[in-house]
């Protein structure tokens, strides 16, 4: 029997549904592990889909969102959490119920403009596809739903996952690895990002410039 | 020998190591050196364009050559800038500041000349990363909200563009075969209508709003205000006009390969609604909200945004010579509003500090006084920015208003009236600017060395438009019939 379709379909359902989990979740704790789970199953399906279009690139992928995304991102991110104390800190701006809504109405249109457009692609391909279509909105819900910065970050890694998900589904497509490794850059300053901001804001009264012109007169 | 291949990769493999080494002077030194040596390469490759990955079309030349022409001008004015001592950073921030002006340039260079999808996308990320953290440098509260503004709305928007990236390749996979055929301008092409339309028309949307966003195009402008009022002015505001231009230049390469499908019968739509919905909309909103901005990079921002829509704009209505104004206007605005800027920098120098916070009109008033040649260099930058004759952009824009005459003529209506609303806004500040009354103890001072440059970038915008060498000429109306 031919597993191609079945496998990666389930790994592709299960990206999908930790993205729709995060919408109901109150806890960044929960986030970050299900941000985890929903690498880890990436890196799973870049592996799988590596074998079965024979892809040697793709095994490069994988081990890439597995060391960097399933485990060092979510370790960098915990610390983030603990060292700011912000445990509980999510804040929704509407009630979960109604985002879970909305939520369902995104993955809708994103297989009701898929499918219909792919007509003549491989139908593995156009499933993939619109699951992956459906992860990346459900992060951008998720980046609008929330006003925690971190986890705005979450639903953007979410988002970012989609992506690499549509990429490794791709027939052939060249440069997936390179293109993976360019996003992670961008996902680190994000990461970076968040962390200045935060001591920008535990801080506040500290006067930075100060520090500054200490440190360069000690050079 | 491929000379892309230098212009691009000098500046991004001397990033790293300007980024470590140095002192303050002798970054903005090394700076200015290999903005010069790259400008070198970029007039180089008119005569070595290369072939494959890497390599310069018609478009990619004319561009680079302005790219590297503006950077250097960029470079030459940092200097003082950074001698100056207005902008209070640490070492290792001006290392960083410097390498990050590299990066710019680097990848700017790298978006024009990319004969592929996917590496376009990476150029356009990388100088988004870059102009982020040039951005934050400051780290005061405001710096670090127009960083964090400028890396969500940047990052979501170059997510969608990766997406619609894909769906080009997913598109064009078929008949192209997998592989680097089907992610290449000139392959794409040339086999344009064998491509799926209805794909191709869903991943548009997705490169319109990905890309449109790093364009500053209503409703996706909200991070360009903020981030130009930010940082140290030459990075953040003069080299982010030249990432526009890339922005605007991959829409318009990818509303070409549609249009194309949608003539050949591919099934694609007319991609003319969508360019001209974002563009008008562009376009209004800043005819709205100039009026009300008091920070003078905040103003300038915001007429950034209006460019860009009038660009759009003349590519939604497609046609050569649409297309050879829209392009002609993206190469007068760059010129004159880079000048501007470094006109700007100068002036805020004049009146005690070129850092973010002192750029408010009621701070500059009657610049004269301070400085005759800069007065008047301001005042001619403000005023070529409104678009009224004799201004370079009032060519472009009399281009785009009369095919839009002819083409589509109901929607000469709103452009005319954004055109004029955008027109007085800027230029009620010209008269106050320049001849106001200054601020108490304001003294005439030296303008510093280096200004004649800004003053001949102005009177290149005005010249290029009115005495366009032909040998541009040709260019430009060539690479306007080949992406009509």
């Amino acid at each position: 029997m031919n597993l191609d379709y079945p496998l990666a379909h389930l790994m592709g359902g299960v990206i999908l549904l930790c993205a729709f989990s995060m919408l109901s979740q109150r806890r960044l704790a929960a986030m970050i592990t299900l941000y985890q789970v929903q690498a880890l199953t990436l890196s799973a399906a870049a592996f799988w889909q590596g074998f079965a279009q024979g892809a040697g690139d793709l095994y490069l992928t994988g081990l890439i969102t597995l060391v960097i995304k399933g485990i060092l991102l979510p370790m960098g991110m915990r610390q983030i959490v603990q060292r700011f104390n912000m445990v509980r800190a999510v804040e929704t701006t509407m009630p979960v119920g109604f985002s879970m809504i909305l939520g369902v109405g995104l993955i809708g249109i994103a297989v009701l403009v898929v499918l219909p457009t792919t007509v003549s692609a491989v139908s593995l391909t156009r499933e993939d596809l619109a699951i992956s279509l459906s992860v990346v909105l459900l992060g951008l819900l998720v980046m609008t739903l929330r006003r925690n910065a971190i986890a705005q970050v979450i639903g953007f890694l979410s988002t970012e996952n989609g992506l690499v998900l549509a990429a490794t589904g791709m027939p052939g497509m060249p440069f997936v690895a390179e293109l993976s490794v360019a996003l992670l850059v961008l996902l680190a300053f994000l990461v970076i990002g968040v962390f200045l901001f935060r001591i920008r804001e535990h801080f506040d009264t500290l006067d930075l410039v100060g520090i500054e012109e200490i440190e360069r007169r000690g050079r | 020998m491929n000379l892309c291949l230098p212009a691009v990769f000098l500046p991004l493999l001397a990033a790293p190591a300007i980024g470590v080494f140095g002192t303050r002077a002798q970054g903005a030194v090394v700076n200015l050196a290999l903005n010069v040596i790259v400008f070198g390469f970029t007039i180089g490759v008119l005569f070595e364009p290369g072939s494959g990955l890497i390599h310069a079309d018609d478009l990619g030349m004319i561009f680079g050559i302005l790219t590297s022409f503006v950077g250097m001008t960029t470079a030459l004015s940092n200097l003082s800038f950074v001698w100056s001592g207005n902008e209070v950073l640490s070492l290792r921030r001006w290392r960083v500041y410097h390498a990050m002006c590299q990066v710019v340039l680097g990848s700017t260079l790298l978006g024009l000349y990319a004969d592929n999808i996917g590496l376009l996308w990476v150029a356009v990320e990388g100088a988004t990363i870059a102009a982020t953290v040039g951005v934050s440098l400051s780290r005061t509260a405001s710096a670090l909200e127009a960083a964090w503004k400028y890396f969500i709305l940047g990052g979501v928007g170059i997510a969608l563009a990766l997406f619609g990236t894909m769906l080009v390749y997913l598109a064009a996979q078929p008949a192209l075969g997998p592989g680097l055929a089907a992610m290449s301008f000139t392959t794409l092409g040339a086999h344009v209508t064998k491509l799926d339309g209805s794909l191709l028309t869903l991943a548009f949307v997705f490169l319109l709003f990905g890309y449109g966003t790093k364009a500053a195009l209503v409703p996706l402008h909200g991070w360009l205000p903020d981030a130009y009022a930010e940082g140290p002015i030459p990075l953040t505001t003069a080299l982010s006009t030249l990432m526009l231009n890339v922005a605007l230049i991959a829409i318009l390469r990818f509303r070409h390969l549609m249009q194309a499908n949608f003539a050949g019968g591919g099934g694609a739509l007319q991609p003319g609604v969508f360019l001209l919905t974002l563009g008008l909309a562009s376009l209004l909103l800043t005819a709205f909200s100039l009026s009300r901005r008091r920070d003078a990079r905040r103003f300038f921002g915001f007429s950034s945004i209006e460019h860009s829509g009038i660009a759009v704009f003349a590519f939604g209505i497609g046609g050569p010579a649409a297309i050879f104004g829209g392009l002609l206007h993206m190469l007068v605005h760059t010129l004159i509003k880079s000048a501007l800027f470094q006109a700007l920098m100068r002036a805020a120098a004049l009146r005690g500090s070129a850092a973010p916070g002192n750029y408010g009109f009621s701070h500059l008033r009657g610049m004269i006084h301070s400085n005759k040649y800069a007065g008047w260099l301001l005042g001619g930058c403000v005023f070529a920015l409104t678009g009224l004759p004799p201004s370079g952009l009032f060519a472009s824009e009399f281009i785009i208003i009369s095919q839009t005459i002819q083409r589509d003529p109901y929607m000469s209506l709103p452009l005319g009236l954004g055109l004029v609303l955008c027109a007085v806004a800027i230029i009620r500040h010209v008269g106050p600017l320049v001849f106001g009354h200054a601020p108490p103890h304001t003294k005439h001072q030296k303008a510093g060395f280096g200004i004649n440059l800004a003053g001949l970038q102005l009177a290149l915008g005005f010249g290029i438009a009115f005495a366009m060498p032909w040998f541009l000429l040709n260019a430009l109306s060539s690479v306007a019939a080949a992406l009509q």
